[in-house]
């Protein structure tokens, strides 16, 4: 049973992955309104300031 | 010689050599030895009757062998120098061929008498080494002594092709070869007469349907055969195999000879009592639907460094298919099979720290002396306590091939691993004690976890490597420089406007962000405004680079161009909005601004890869532990294995 869920979670994360970039979601983004709403990686440089 | 009818000598009753072959008959009446001669009938002497016995086969069954017909006509019972009996029964084929089936501990074996070569000579008895092979026999497969023994003809029934003689005793050395051959040298004639042949089972020589005689355990509780020590009952499950039994209400070990006790030995009490989670008499339905009997049970010890490791043995007894051995060890389980020691070859290469059998190598466990250390039940072989053998065990997981040798004998016996859950339904019962730690031969359940469990990981490289061309090279969007007018304070940004520029659907967005910027800073706020829907979006791109120089040397820190990504837009015209407060308010400020699509930024891969790759390094890693803890109680500890793994 473990096998299985194991097995739907990977086809899983590969199948987003495939729609990803097929449609150029980025899931690491900076954007304001992002597509999937999770712009949660930091991008640019803000030290120093 | 042909069928001659005539009286017996002893007693005058009508005896029928029926086989031309036949040398002795058994007189049926009186039970004396009947030789035909080139002269007269000579007796040799009565023999005894033959042992009660559980053997399928009885005088009178026909079978087949490689497409002749034979008929088992004559019995001979003999009596192994350690205890224990085997039948020979002697097989006339319709074809005049002669032929012995040897039948011991449930197997048997079709033997022919083998002429030598002229000018051949076989070794002799006492040079003989257990292991070596006699190329002298003429056989298709080399043939290995796997026993030397003496044996003493007991008992006798119907015809026999030689000169059977009641009490002689003779030297024997039986050989094993590949592809179940298998042969004997018999010592009792000058030179030495051999007889080659094969293992086989009933089914292959047509007696499948033999069936063994049914009884129910021997009750020997009379007072001239129960326990000679205590005067207690006895049962007996297997008492024409019986050559020691202990007395459960003395403690003591008993002599079975046929079934007569006599007193061998006080038992000598372990400091803790052994507890044997199977009890004498339970049964268990093994591969094959064969139904396994326990009688007998063993403590047995290996030393090792200074520290003594015990573990019990269950003697099954099948009256079909012989003996087995149920090992549990550690709440571990093993169920062990007899196994040709001539389909064992060492690895030359391996200075004996490898075995192949059955195309898998095995690699060496342990290997030490086993010391017998508390007897329970009844046993085929004369067991006794502090009986010593060196065993050697060869694991390939669920597999262990075990090699137990003495001065005399080799044997070779595969285990394979058991659950407790598979022996608790096996034999009916509930609550054995759980295993601990890993077993030699205990197979490792989550390797699925890194094969078949990284496919989703594989495929990933795949679509990646796919999606490259699909999604087509980086398309710049916009390349401008915008400039910012000077500030009217150091807090009210100032904005400007690129030329509009087209954005494609379903590809991302990246805005880069250039100013020129010098141990300052820069923040700008990037709107993307589409030109039909005045919908915006916004990124914020900070700039900024310091540099200078210490002790250590120049140094730099930040940049003086930024980016930012987005998930793709839809498509359209847009038009970038500027807007930006940076550190030199009072001098404009030219950036230069930069849209590109289709970037391959790599992070949705790696996102995707961190997740499929955390269980299969997982399982590795649970792997490389398991067969640690596997190997850390091996003598001959090594780093890995190749132990095959199990996904039940």
């Amino acid at each position: 049973m473990l096998k299985k869920l194991y097995m739907i979670f990977g086809i899983g994360v590969l199948a987003f992955y495939a729609t990803a970039s097929w449609f150029g979601w980025e899931i690491a983004n900076s954007g304001s309104r992002s597509r999937l709403g999770v712009p949660f990686f930091y991008s640019g440089f803000r030290g120093g300031k | 010689m042909s069928v001659l009818q005539a009286n017996c000598p002893s007693c005058a009753a009508p005896i029928e050599f029926k086989a031309g072959s036949t040398i002795v008959v058994v007189c049926p009446f009186c039970r004396s030895a009947i030789a035909r001669t080139d002269r007269a009938l000579e007796d040799l002497g009565k023999v005894a009757e033959i042992a009660d016995s559980e053997s399928p086969l009885k005088l009178g069954l026909k079978g087949t062998y490689k497409d002749t017909r034979f008929e088992l006509t004559g019995r001979a019972q003999l009596k192994h120098q350690v205890g224990g009996y085997w039948d020979e029964w002697y097989a006339t084929f319709s074809n005049g061929w002669v032929g012995w089936l040897a039948e011991a501990q449930g197997r048997f074996y079709m033997t022919f008498y083998q002429p030598l070569p002229e000018g051949v000579a076989l070794p002799s008895f006492a040079g003989l080494q257990l292991g070596q092979t006699v190329p002298e026999i003429p056989s298709p497969t080399p043939l290995m002594v796997q026993e030397k023994g003496k044996g003493t003809s007991v008992a006798a029934d119907g015809e026999i092709p030689y000169k059977l003689s009641p009490g002689e005793q003779f030297e024997y050395a039986d050989l094993a070869g590949k592809n179940n051959a298998f042969a004997t040298i018999d010592y009792s004639m000058d030179p030495p007469w051999v007889f080659v042949g094969s293992h086989v089972t009933l089914e292959e020589i047509g007696l499948g349907d033999a069936k063994p005689v049914q009884r129910e355990a021997k009750r020997v509780s009379t007072a001239g055969m129960g326990c000679p020590n205590c005067g207690g009952p006895l049962d007996l499950i297997a008492p024409d195999k019986a050559e020691r039994v202990t007395c459960p209400n003395c403690n003591s070990l008993l002599n079975v000879n046929q079934g007569n006790l006599s007193f061998f030995s006080a038992l000598n009490p372990l400091p803790n009592q052994p507890d044997f989670v199977l009890p004498i008499g339970a049964e268990g339905v093994f591969a094959g639907d064969v139904k396994f009997k326990i009688i007998g049970a063993v403590v047995r010890s290996v030393t090792i460094e200074g520290v003594q490791y015990f573990w019990h043995e269950y003697l099954l007894y099948n009256p079909m298919a012989g003996f087995r051995w149920l090992v549990h060890s550690d709440n571990h389980w093993n169920f062990v099979e007899p196994v040709n020691p001539a389909d064992v070859s060492q690895d030359a290469m391996s200075f004996g720290s490898t075995v192949d059998y059955g195309g898998v190598k095995y690699k060496l466990f342990q290997d030490a002396q086993a010391v017998v250390e508390y007897v329970q039940g009844e046993f085929y072989w004369r067991v006794e306590q502090g009986e010593t053998v060196r065993a050697a065990d060869y694991v390939a997981a669920p597999k262990m091939l075990s090699l137990e040798a003495t001065a005399d004998e080799m044997n070779w016996s595969l285990g394979t691993y058991l659950t407790n859950d598979e022996i608790e339904k096996k034999f009916n019962v509930t609550g054995l004690p759980r295993p601990w730690g890993v077993a030699p031969n205990q197979p490792f359940t989550g390797q699925f976890y890194y094969t078949w469990g990284a496919l989703p990981l594989l495929l990933l490289f795949v679509v990646a490597i796919f999606m490259i061309p699909l999604s087509g090279l980086t398309r710049i969007a916009l390349s401008q420089e915008v400039i910012l007018p000077p500030m009217t304070n150091a807090t009210t940004a100032q904005a400007a406007f690129s030329l509009p520029f087209d954005v494609k659907a379903n590809s991302n967005v990246r805005i880069t962000a250039g100013a020129p910027v010098d141990n300052s800073w820069a923040d700008l706020d990037v709107d993307l405004v589409n030109d039909q829907s005045q919908e915006v979006e916004s990124v914020n791109v900070p700039v900024e680079y310091y540099s200078g120089s210490d002790s250590d040397g120049a140094w730099t820190e930040g940049s003086r161009s930024t980016d930012a990504t987005l998930s793709s837009l839809p498509a359209g015209k847009y038009t970038l909005r500027v807007e930006g407060t940076w550190q030199n308010w009072q001098v404009q400020m030219p950036v230069s601004v930069k849209v590109e699509q289709n970037v391959n930024r790599g992070v949705n891969f790696i996102c995707a890869l961190l997740l499929l790759i955390i269980v299969p390094v997982l399982g590795f890693i649970r792997k490389f532990s398991f067969e640690s803890r596997r190997w850390k109680d091996s003598m001959f500890s090594v780093s890995g294995s190749g132990s095959s793994d199990s996904d039940d």
